[in-house]
């Protein structure tokens, strides 16, 4: 077991309305987690720069850089840690906007604290199976097809030598898919296990991220030997390759 | 609204056919000018070739003039007259002209027609857009509030809290109770004002009484914020405006800088005035958080809130400033905010016509 992954989890809630933010923050000591406050994007993101944390929970309408613009420079600077958006607008293009910018959640205010502590706790569930099943130096990196991915630096390179930046969300579908070799995995698990429950609206996106996968990894994308359709069902991955 | 739209594009639509109908009608006109000039010069030619049949067939000269008076004779050869071959160039060119003008008049007209439709079209388009930004803003705004005032609220239900913590939170729920009321008031008032429902009376009012009523109603909360505020200002300063604007204004510049000053803790505000040839000049000076010298344009926008919330009990609505510019304006009057940068503090600046500029404004 990981040592840190012992201690309480560190969260680090961004949030300009003080009221929202001491709320959030008694809520979630209460719960056991450790906690910080930035009232702003840039209060946020010189405090990330020195420190570590296990989820961010960011407001999207902050004065100066909004939430996104946040999250986008999070993932550019090749920060990974989880990201639950909090926003007054819950419209699903905006929803989609939030996922797209690298969030792993969305939660509309107002919302339910029970709802917020139980996504808090999904979201942390998720990255702490995908470090303990990281873990170890034999299930840190994956090996196939001429490919190596390594999980806990999110780089891979590829059978080509060509070296890739993996995001999250792939290097967890890749983790899930690979920690079930030659199983047929379905699209509501893979939605389940990597994003949670009512993120997205459909089960293509998870479609579209196999289809950056096989860019990456694959020889030939149209004829995949590693990432295989199951027709109606979801995807089966072979380390080996088709025969 | 949806049918002044509907019969403003059915104005563009039949003003547009229109364009085109002119335009027609002038390369029809022209092209009729044209062919007709042509026939005359055709029927004058045959004329002459009748008149040179004649002259072949032995008539004398003078009598084909005269049987055929556009023609002339010369040398032997009848041809059309230059006077008339002239008249025809003359005319041809005339109709041009003249169907230039009309067609280039119809088409202004037509065209300012288009302008206008188009501009109030672009306008009305821009009206949607600010209420749909105005909404999603409005509804953003109070959202916030709403979603701590639900947390609270889950709070005391989830956690069954010590009497010292209920007591915070019931505290935090009236507070947002209150920023919810002063917003719906703060937007009711700034609609009013947009649409220019207020009744603006313009009376001499006394600027020293006036400040130290609003500072006398804010003191208790400065005192609890550890602000102190001070006034110099000389009891003869009148300025021409309406009472309760001023009012409104003169809180509003003094809510904004107590909000500026509770992230730092506290700090002084310091009011001054002075009269300026045709104007007396107020100024609110505050050692709060200060902006970025190029946001002071941008504060007096709705829901523009550069420090929201501040770390202290006051929340901004965003509309306190807006407020206070758009009463300034009703007033003749003018509202500048400047700033040496962030930390830096802040100075609003009011500035009234005097009484006597203000009369000689009145129609």
């Amino acid at each position: 077991m990981n040592p840190a992954a012992q201690a309480a989890p560190h969260v680090l809630v961004v949030e300009d309305d003080p009221h929202l933010a001491a709320g959030v923050l008694e809520n979630l000591r209460a719960e056991g987690y450790e906690v910080s406050a930035a009232s702003d994007g840039e209060q946020a993101l010189a405090w990330l720069k020195g420190t570590r944390c296990a989820l961010i929970v960011l407001d999207v309408m902050l004065p100066g850089i909004d939430g996104f613009g946040v999250c986008r420079t999070l993932r550019e600077q090749g920060n990974n840690t989880p990201v639950l958006f909090l926003t007054a607008r819950g419209d699903p293009a905006d929803r989609v906007r939030g996922l797209e910018s690298g969030g792993d959640d969305y939660l509309a205010k107002p919302f339910h604290l029970q709802e917020f502590l139980l996504r808090v706790r999904a979201i942390l569930r998720r990255w702490d199976w995908y470090h303990s099943a990281s873990a170890t130096a034999a299930t840190a990196v994956l090996s196939f097809g001429g490919n190596e991915v390594d999980f806990r630096a999110f780089r891979a390179r590829a059978w080509n030598g060509e070296a890739q930046e993996l995001t999250e969300k792939e290097a967890m579908i890749l983790k899930v898919l690979a920690e079930h070799g030659g199983e047929i995995v379905s699209r509501e698990d893979l939605l389940e296990k990597v994003w949670g429950y009512d993120v997205f609206p459909s089960t293509r996106t998870v479609d579209n991220f196999i289809l950056r996968l096989r860019k990456r990894f694959e020889r030939d994308p149209a004829n995949p030997r590693h990432f295989l359709t199951v027709w109606g069902v979801g995807y089966r991955f072979l380390k080996d390759g088709e025969p | 609204m949806k049918s002044t739209r509907v019969f403003q594009l059915t104005t563009l639509a039949l003003v547009l056919v229109s364009v085109v109908q002119v335009g027609w009608w002038l390369f029809d006109q022209r092209t009729f000018t044209a062919t007709s000039v042509a026939a005359t010069r055709s029927a004058y030619a045959e004329q002459a070739a009748a008149a040179q049949a004649l002259l072949d067939a032995g008539t004398s000269p003078p009598r084909v003039t005269q049987l055929l008076p556009k023609i002339v004779v010369a040398e032997g050869r009848a041809r059309i007259a230059p006077e008339v071959s002239a008249a025809l160039d003359a005319a041809q060119r005339s109709r041009g002209l003249q169907y230039a003008w009309e067609g280039s008049f119809f088409l202004l007209a037509l065209g300012l027609c288009i302008a206008v439709i188009a501009r109030a079209l672009r306008a009305e388009a821009h009206v949607l857009e600010e209420q749909d930004s105005f909404l999603a803003l409005v509804s953003h705004q109070f959202k916030t509030p709403l979603a701590s005032l639900q947390l609270s609220l889950e709070t005391l239900a989830l956690r069954a809290p010590a009497p010292e913590q209920a007591r915070v939170l019931i505290e935090r729920m009236l507070a947002d109770l209150a920023r919810m009321e002063l917003m719906v008031t703060q937007i009711l008032e700034s609609a009013r004002l947009e649409r220019g429902r207020v009744e603006f009376k313009s009376e001499p009012l006394q600027l020293a009484g006036a400040v130290a009523r609003v500072i006398a109603q804010l003191e208790e909360r400065a005192r609890q914020a550890r602000v102190s505020i001070t006034a110099s200002i000389e009891p003869q300063l009148q300025v021409m405006t309406d009472p309760l604007a001023l009012d409104v204004v003169v809180r509003n510049v003094l809510e904004n800088a107590l909000a500026a000053l509770a992230p730092v803790g506290g700090g002084s505000i310091a009011l001054s005035a002075r009269a300026l040839f045709a104007e007396v000049e107020l100024s609110v000076r505050d050692s709060g958080v200060g902006f970025a010298p190029a946001d002071g344009a941008r504060l007096f926008e709705k829901f523009t809130r550069l420090h929201p919330g501040g770390g202290g009990g006051y929340y901004g609505t965003g509309l306190g400033l807006f407020i206070v510019r758009r009463l300034m304006e009703l007033a003749h009057g003018r509202v500048s905010a400047h700033s040496e940068g962030q930390g830096r503090g802040a100075c609003f600046v009011l500035s009234w016509p005097t009484v006597a500029d203000a009369a000689g404004r009145r129609p």
